[in-house]
């Protein structure tokens, strides 16, 4: 919207933008996986680059009144306690910060965008009721300022655009897969986070490299029980583009793929499941338990369907592919905003070609927030969600 | 140079600015530490770098060079990591043919949120290039 | 060195943490002893606001045409620093940065090394900078007008959508009427609405609107120029017209096709294609005969298509609402990663409809108008399953339409291997061709469902839209620029250029040389290397200013 010349407000709830997907890890090999991880990062700095784009960060939406080309939102912004228009981000605060083992201070992500350092009042020895200034008076620049506080914000639009995106499945729900209890036991999500800190993934039992890994697929979705009767549509690719970059690191590592269908459709992808095919062992049934035989070796039972009888088999990393669900948050903003909620708890849209708009005129709707979909899908629908109030808006003159 | 006595390689780093450039600010972030000794040039695309560029390098004294792009198939500008790779091979044929180690010069590929393997890149070249020793060509200074 | 250079060096030690390493005052005494140095600053926050209004003033109170700062990484306020100058006065492209933050301080422990280091990257950028030439913007006019290829649901999707934002566009269709592989649907499922609602609606907006003008049994013939000033002609009948444009849009579809060798056998009366089933299922009453066993077959001849998948679960829906018969489908994997589709999968399932998935591909006989099957169950492996129907509707595969080759050369873009048009990278720019002004939607370039399709549909408009709308495009004038006098129009250029962006030019009627063309050029600078006569400048990354960033390899100050 900015390039074809329109003025922004860019509201984000949490300190820095670019949601899950900024936190995500590079998936490739000897060749990129076409995971699409990479382009967030850039996409953050071309934002906070473009001078038509206010980033309002730490702020949530709480009111909203008035109708297409004449909203009023009333945004409330939590306070960090540090001043976003003096801090350098030199570092020197979380240097000198006496809390253990986390910090009180801190940048939220290495590349975040802004790049302000945060107060985590949680972890804060002085909001904890220690007597502490070190931060505030280490500071260069004086940004620190413990008396911050929530700021309210009234702003005047023509369009609201909702990407509040999506929550991972919490694969706690599914307590027969032991996440929580087992520690080799790792969601998709946790994979990304580890991959992107470490460059490399080691068993949480005992750090050694995992040689045998099971994925185990559509955990949360494709499961009209749980209430997500969809198809999260990322999951296969990323536990192929996993699967093939752990062997790729380990080449003596076996993986195992347990699914119900494969979705391998999508550009490239199909090329991409053919080179990795004869690597990886791909297992026609979804298992239904995960035991710990010993801290350092996992049971996966499930149906095995050669011999058409329950079959158990050890592994020592069992990865839990877990689907695209809807925000909890969905329903206090639908709430606020006047819009409805869908199929799966997903926003609803007003028409079925059009995943953009919603039953109110002047609220759009921009990527998984709407239906699981990934990455470049959820640019392309931002893009569209773009177009549409566009559109909306020069046929009203605005 | 070096006060130790020890041999500190002087490595010279091709960077794209879509891929590697980032990605060592990336390991600038999370403060992963790697030699020194690498020198950092940016340039828009890997396809920027000429053999003439690599060999220059060696006339003024690099004991190394890596020329770091984008991965296979996710360059910016299509062809710029493919291109790259051809003259990094035509420039090891050259360097043979000089009696320097084609060894010297290497093209890899990395991704812009890949701050650890930037660092690793780092390191593992540095560590080459001691077991090479300085390059036969390096002006005494 | 040039007498009139006069370069201001900007110092940041980040709120005083790099100070502590480095010592800046040094360094500031270690410049102003050079020549052409006037001005050396330290400062502890360059980034804030306060920091650079002081620097766009010490730039212009000191006439300093040449700035250094050194500090964070450029990808962070490389930007911030290039609107200072221009602020100031500065063309902004004469801006050289050290990065002694991220790549020095931050990762360097070692403090004297550390130091060191830093004092070199500032002395090379300031190498650098001394070889910086101005690059000024210029203003190009472009046509607003926007030519779509296909009009079916996406050209014509992307020609209502450029409508509402005001752009006038010529839809061209090669048939005698738009809707394209709609008309031949008999369901939209998961979707409620019927493919003739949706072509209604869609045809009376672009009928009713006045921005946009159909050209049904058109082709395209030629099209020269570039983004902004395309000229096409245009086929219609015995006429043949010229019309201008700024931009291109290519929504031309897909065939299918059964893949009959691949089978073993053609099409019979009980062996149907999925679009023959879906005629028979748009008009029922000529049926002669309702089959009562309906057997579907995909994933036989392309395992990873996702409309192939799409269109058989639509139809063996269609099947049961029309004839009631029995219908099994056997397939490898469902491809359900698309809204609805796993409900879709549900909806055939609660109707009765009975999947069976393999491994191998099952054999297929004919005796007496009946279809046999064999085939092994993936949840019964080692037993040979026999299965028999009256009727087998046999997939089709998703192939490129019959002009993308033609197309593919009036516009000089690129084909993947499997012919479809190349994406400029598939990641970054599905719907971008590698020329810039000309872009595709929908199925010619991908595999998408109905949903997809139409996103992408609104993406091209925009794409178009944000080209065009201004009536002129800002570009930078002459950052590569190829030397006339060089120039041997070896064709070296032309042929590498990713983005199609370089073009002959007739200087008089015995030389042509090559061009840079601005509006097009990405700034990748492999012309550059490339050129064996050396005659391509890239003034923000020439080659002087690389080779002077390699002086001082092995020597320090």
């Amino acid at each position: 919207m900015a390039d074809n010349g329109f003025e922004v407000y860019l509201v984000e709830k949490e300190p820095t933008i670019g949601g899950y997907a900024a936190s995500f890890c590079c998936k490739a090999t000897e060749t990129c996986s076409k995971c699409s991880v990479c382009l967030v990062p850039e996409k953050m700095l071309e934002v906070a680059a473009n001078p038509q784009i206010s980033l309002l960060v730490n702020s949530e939406l709480v009111g909203i009144s008035g109708e297409v080309c004449d909203f009023s939102v009333e945004l409330v912004q939590k306070p960090t306690f540090v001043d976003p228009e003096r801090c350098i981000a030199c570092g020197i605060c979380t240097e000198s910060c006496p809390s253990e083992p986390s910090k009180g201070i801190y940048l939220p992500a290495p590349a975040a965008v802004p790049r302000t350092y945060i107060i985590d009042k949680n972890q804060c020895l002085r909001f904890k009721g220690a007597k502490c200034n070190i931060c505030r008076d280490m500071c260069p620049t004086g940004a620190v300022d413990f008396e911050q506080k929530p700021k309210k914000r009234r702003l005047k639009v023509s369009a609201v655009i909702v990407a509040t995106g999506f929550d991972a499945f919490d694969a706690r729900q599914k307590g027969l897969l032991g996440y929580g209890r087992y520690p080799n036991v790792l969601t998709g999500l946790d994979l990304e986070r580890r991959f992107n800190a470490e460059g490399s993934i080691s068993l949480p039992s005992n750090g050694k490299a995992p040689q045998n890994v099971a994925f185990i697929q559509c955990v949360g979705s494709r499961d009209e029980y749980i209430g997500n009767g969809y198809c999260s549509q990322v999951c296969c690719k990323y536990a192929m583009r996993f699967a093939r970059l752990l062997q790729y690191q380990n080449p003596e590592a076996r993986v195992t793929i347990f699914y119900i269908d494969l979705q391998t459709a999508g550009k490239g992808f199909g090329e991409f499941y053919e080179k990795c095919k004869g690597a990886i062992r791909f297992v026609h049934g979804v298992p239904v338990e995960v035991s710990e035989i010993s801290p350092d070796e996992l049971e996966v039972r499930y149906e095995d369907p050669v011999e058409g009888k329950v079959a158990k088999e050890t592994h020592d990393l069992v990865v839990l592919s877990v689907g695209i669900t809807p925000r909890k948050d969905s329903w206090d903003l639908a709430k606020v905003l006047g819009i409805n909620l869908g199929d799966y708890g997903f926003f609803d849209t007003q028409d079925p070609l059009d995943g953009t708009a919603t039953n109110v005129e002047g609220i759009f709707l921009a990527g998984t927030c709407q239906g699981a979909r990934d990455i470049p899908e959820s640019i392309a629908h931002g893009v569209q969600a773009a177009s549409r109030a566009i559109q909306t808006l020069t046929a009203r003159g605005d | 140079m070096n006060t130790e006595g020890a041999f500190l390689p002087d490595i010279v780093a091709f960077c794209c600015a879509h891929s590697a450039y980032p990605a060592a600010d990336s390991a600038g972030y999370l403060r992963i530490p790697y030699p020194e000794n690498i020198r950092v040039i940016r340039v828009p695309c890997a396809g920027r770098v000429d053999v003439l560029h690599i060999l220059k390098a060696f006339e003024k004294g690099a004991d190394g060079i890596l020329v770091l792009g984008c991965h296979e198939e996710a360059c910016r500008h299509i062809s710029g990591n493919i291109r790259a790779k051809s003259r990094v091979q035509k420039a090891n044929t050259l360097l043979e043919e000089s009696g320097i180690d084609g060894e010297r010069v290497e093209m890899l590929t990395l991704a812009q949120n890949q701050g650890p393997k930037f660092a690793q890149i780092a390191s593992e070249m540095n560590e080459r290039i001691k077991g090479l020793g300085p390059s036969p060509v390096k002006p005494r200074v | 060195m040039d007498n009139s250079l006069r370069l201001g060096v900007f110092l940041c030690d980040c709120g005083n943490t790099m100070s502590k390493t480095i010592d800046f005052s040094a360094i500031k005494a270690k410049l102003e002893r050079l020549d052409d140095i006037e001005y050396v600053a330290i400062s502890h926050d360059l980034c804030l606001i306060k920091a650079q209004e002081a620097m766009q003033k010490d730039i212009r109170d000191r006439g300093i045409n040449r700035v250094v700062v050194a500090a964070c990484s450029p990808e962070l306020h490389e930007h911030t620093f290039m609107n200072v100058l221009q602020r100031a006065g500065v063309n902004p492209h004469l801006l050289s940065m050290a990065n002694i933050r991220e790549q020095c301080f931050w990762t360097h422990p070692h403090k004297e090394k550390a130091a060191e280091k830093a004092m070199v990257q500032i002395v090379l950028a300031i190498n650098r900078a001394r070889l910086l030439e101005p690059v000024e913007k210029a203003e190009i006019p472009v046509n607003q007008d926007v030519l779509i290829v296909g009009g079916g649901i996406v050209g014509t999707e992307a020609a209502i959508e450029l409508s509402h934002l005001n752009l006038k566009t010529t839809l061209i269709e090669k048939e005698a009427a738009l809707g394209g592989k709609l008309n031949l649907f008999a369901s939209l499922y998961p979707l409620q609405i019927t493919p003739e609602e949706v072509l209604a609606s869609k045809l009376k907006q672009v009928t009713e609107s006045p921005n946009i003008d159909v050209l049904t049994s058109a082709e395209l013939i030629d099209v020269r120029g570039q983004a902004g000033n395309f000229v096409a002609r245009i086929k219609r009948g015995d006429e043949e017209f010229v019309r201008n444009f700024g931009a291109v849009i290519l929504a031309t579809g897909y065939d299918a096709q059964f893949a009959s060798q691949l089978y073993g056998f053609e099409t019979s009366t009980s062996i149907v294609t999925l679009s023959q089933l879906e005629e028979m299922l748009k008009s029922p009453a000529e049926i002669k005969k309702i089959p009562r066993n309906v057997g579907f077959i995909t994933d036989v001849s392309d395992e990873h298509s996702r409309i192939s998948t799409l269109s058989a679960l639509r139809n063996a829906l269609g099947v049961k609402e029309k004839f009631g018969s029995e219908v099994c489908i056997l397939c490898k994997n469902l491809k359900v990663d698309g809204a609805g589709l796993e409900k879709l999968y549900h909806d055939c399932r609660n109707r009765g409809v009975i999947f069976l998935k393999f491994d191998k591909p099952p054999k297929i006989s004919e005796e007496d108008g009946e279809i046999h099957i064999q085939v092994e169950d993936v949840l019964m492996p080692g037993e040979q399953m026999a299965l028999s129907c009256d009727l087998l509707v046999v997939e089709e595969m998703v192939i490129p339409p019959s002009d993308s080759e033609t197309l593919r050369s009036i516009l000089d873009i690129g084909l993947d291997p499997q012919g479809f048009y190349q994406d400029n990278n598939i990641h970054l720019y599905p719907t971008f061709s590698n020329r810039e002004g000309i872009f595709f939607a929908g199925n010619c370039h991908a595999d998408l469902d109905l949903i997809r399709a139409l996103t992408e549909a609104s993406n091209v408009a925009l794409s178009a839209y944000r080209l065009l709308a201004q009536g002129r495009v800002t570009i930078e004038a002459e950052n590569v620029m190829i030397d006339p006098s060089k120039c041997r129009f070896c064709l070296t250029c032309i042929r590498a250029c990713p983005h199609n962006a370089i073009r002959e030019v007739q200087v008089d009627h015995e030389k042509r040389v090559a061009q840079i063309v601005d509006l097009a050029c990405q700034g990748c600078g492999i012309c550059t290397a490339v050129c064996p006569a050396k005659a391509i400048r890239f003034k923000d990354w020439s080659d002087d200013q690389i080779l002077a960033e390699l002086e001082l390899v092995g020597a320090y100050l």
